[in-house]
């Protein structure tokens, strides 16, 4: 179903994050990557999305509706949103924490239908050697692709990944996003990531929106938007000369807080 | 990392283990039926296993003396050993997933000292802080201090930057403010006073009575349901504030909402027996280990497991001196410290069963 947000306002408190945002027209089963720079309001506008925090001025709407309306848990169905990863001790398996994450969401008795959907999510992702560990005992890399079957065991309309590469190597990088990729073929979510890589953004998505200063610097396909100016401004891509600077006078600033002329033995 | 199982067999994986914790659950509860009767069975007199059970079954069958020892005496100390057990160790758990710190429990939270400074301040003054309780005046004191620290704990979580190392600071503060109080209070008392003040702290299970225990059913009747009730959201928090709030759960609500409810059982349990610490402990602990955190199986067995604690802590407070009664606090603290112990070495690396 269709995601638009419209002239999305919202913030901590008194500090407003977001201005304006409006990202209109999302078509079912579209993968849209989030880039900016550090503190540009990814993660505030994904939790704007999801309900975390009541914007100021704006809507959301899925299909035509508006979702800023609905309670938490109902919200929490339509919009499945993946916080940025923090390791968690609880004593539950992986099958467990999947089907927590189906369960809270509906109602409280478990029936067969819940259990064939998170064994069924499980395996479409690879994840079913795992179902019996331990979430406490996975490495960075598995917990991130648990994560992911939490909001997909949901299917929802709209799914939110903030940085579910973060922790991985590019092996697991491409894995993870292709997992979600094949989901998307089946179930046609909306899925809006914010990625730090840029060649896995154009490599995947459909369209990218570049936010800054939480607001909107551009909005379209990956070709267009990676070929502007406004890109290499923002994300300052140093070229070899830059570089090699840059190293030298991080060399000699370490020499000189050391005191030695001589360079460090080891 | 190929090896990818059929999703058939991961159902009936699931299905195997549910299956393996409700045969945990029936064991304990076993465990807790024969320590119960063990219980009644044992004390000063020596009456057989069916002297006693005819007793129960028709009160006057033996005549009425047995009637009055079985009925009046060791049933009620029976059952309230295994209803404050069920108490304490429901609170225990339910702090241990609210405040994310598996530390946390009346006791280490000072809710069982603030308990013992209400019951000394009316031993020694009389000092009622409900007018007109009449025989009840050390309990009700003990439940609204009890109650009050509670409300103090859910105050001190709203706070911005108190994160969950720092409520068992608070609990230790808490703690010393109230035993230096309860040192004052001493310090002014009688003999007399003092006697009743250490021999409430100890906690026994000797101020049993049928009026108590009924209200502690009536608490426990409503707790274990709304725990279960509240389990989904409950065991989302255990997989971080975060996470549960992305799934829909209204977390400060939660944490109130299940405050208050701990904050009943805690004042109610210490207020009924005094001073028992380490089971709120060493229930949810082992129920943990046994059940892992999925709150359906992990609160009803944190309640059984507490029970047959304090349960097995009454009958060894009978056994250890034939014809003495140990206050059981001394015993639980003995048992629970241990386990305290082995709770801060261990660094959560607990496995799944």
């Amino acid at each position: 179903m269709t995601l638009t947000i419209a002239n999305l306002s919202a913030g901590y408190g008194r500090t407003n994050v977001l201005q304006d945002v409006t990202v209109s027209n999302i078509p079912p089963g579209a993968f849209v990557g989030l880039i900016g720079p550090n503190a540009a309001g990814k993660s505030t506008l994904f939790k704007t999305i999801a309900g975390l925090i009541t914007p100021t001025k704006g809507t959301l709407t899925i299909a035509g509706e508006d979702v800023t309306q609905l309670g938490r848990k109902d919200r929490a169905k339509r919009v499945a949103y993946m916080p940025q990863a923090y390791g968690c001790n609880a004593l539950l398996s992986v099958f467990e924490s999947v089907l927590l994450a189906l369960k809270q969401t509906t109602g409280w008795r478990v029936n067969n239908d819940n259990l064939d959907r998170v064994s069924d999510t499980l395996h479409a992702l690879g994840l079913s050697h795992l179902a019996n560990r331990g979430v406490a005992d996975l490495s960075g890399g598995q917990a991130q692709m648990v994560a992911v079957a939490q909001t997909i065991v949901r299917a929802p309309d709209v799914i939110l990944l903030d940085e579910p590469t973060s922790a991985l190597d590019l092996h697991h990088q491409l894995s993870i996003l292709t997992s979600v990729r094949n989901e998307m073929d089946r179930k046609k979510p909306v899925v809006m990531a914010a990625l730090h890589d840029l060649n896995l953004a154009a490599k995947f998505c459909d369209r990218l929106v570049l936010l800054r200063d939480g607001a909107i610097l551009a909005d379209g396909k990956p070709e267009h938007i990676l070929a502007l100016p406004q890109i290499e401004e923002t994300y300052r891509v140093l070229t070899d000369l830059e570089r090699t600077q840059r190293n030298v006078l991080y060399v000699d600033a370490r020499l000189a807080h050391q005191g030695t002329a001589g360079p460090t033995h080891h | 990392m190929t090896l990818n199982v059929d999703p058939v067999a991961l159902r009936h994986a699931y299905v195997a283990r549910v299956s393996r914790r409700y045969g945990v659950i029936a064991a304990v509860f076993g465990l807790l039926c024969l320590s119960f009767l063990l219980d009644i069975t044992t004390g000063p007199g020596g009456y057989s296993l069916s002297t006693v059970a005819e007793v129960l079954f028709d009160p006057m069958s033996h005549g009425a003396r047995l009637k009055v020892i079985v009925w009046d005496y060791r049933l009620p100390v029976a059952v309230t050993a295994v209803l404050v057990g069920a108490l304490l160790a429901v609170a225990g758990a339910q702090m241990q997933t609210i405040l994310n710190n598996p530390l946390a429990e009346p006791f280490t939270l000072g809710v069982s000292a603030a308990a013992s400074f209400g019951a000394s301040l009316a031993i020694v003054l009389g000092i009622s802080v409900i007018p007109a309780v009449g025989p009840l005046l050390v309990t009700v004191n003990a439940f609204v201090f009890a109650l009050c620290t509670c409300g103090f704990i859910l105050l001190a979580t709203r706070l911005k930057g108190v994160g969950s190392e720092t409520m068992i600071l608070f609990g230790i503060a808490i703690f010393f403010t109230f035993s230096a109080l309860l040192a004052l209070m001493q310090y002014m008392a009688s003999e007399d006073q003092i006697a009743r003040i250490v021999f409430w702290m100890m906690g026994s299970l000797s101020r049993a009575s049928w009026e108590k225990i009924g209200l502690g059913t009536i608490l426990l009747c409503f707790a274990i349901p709304f725990s279960l009730y509240r389990t989904w959201p409950m065991t989302a928090l255990r997989m971080g504030e975060a996470t549960a709030q992305s799934m829909g759960v209204d977390v400060g609500r939660l944490r109130v909402e299940m405050l208050i409810c701990i904050s009943l059982l805690a004042a109610t349990a210490v207020s009924f027996v005094g001073t028992v610490g380490f089971v709120g402990l060493v229930g949810p602990h082992i129920a943990r280990m046994l059940v892992g955190e999925d709150q359906r199986y992990f609160v009803p067995l944190s309640a059984l497991v507490g029970a047959l604690v304090l349960s097995l802590t009454s009958l060894i407070s009978k056994t250890i001196t034939p014809g003495i009664i140990y206050p059981i606090g001394i015993i639980t603290s003995l048992i629970g410290v241990p386990i305290f112990i082995s709770i801060i070495l261990s660094s959560r690396r607990e496995r799944l069963q």
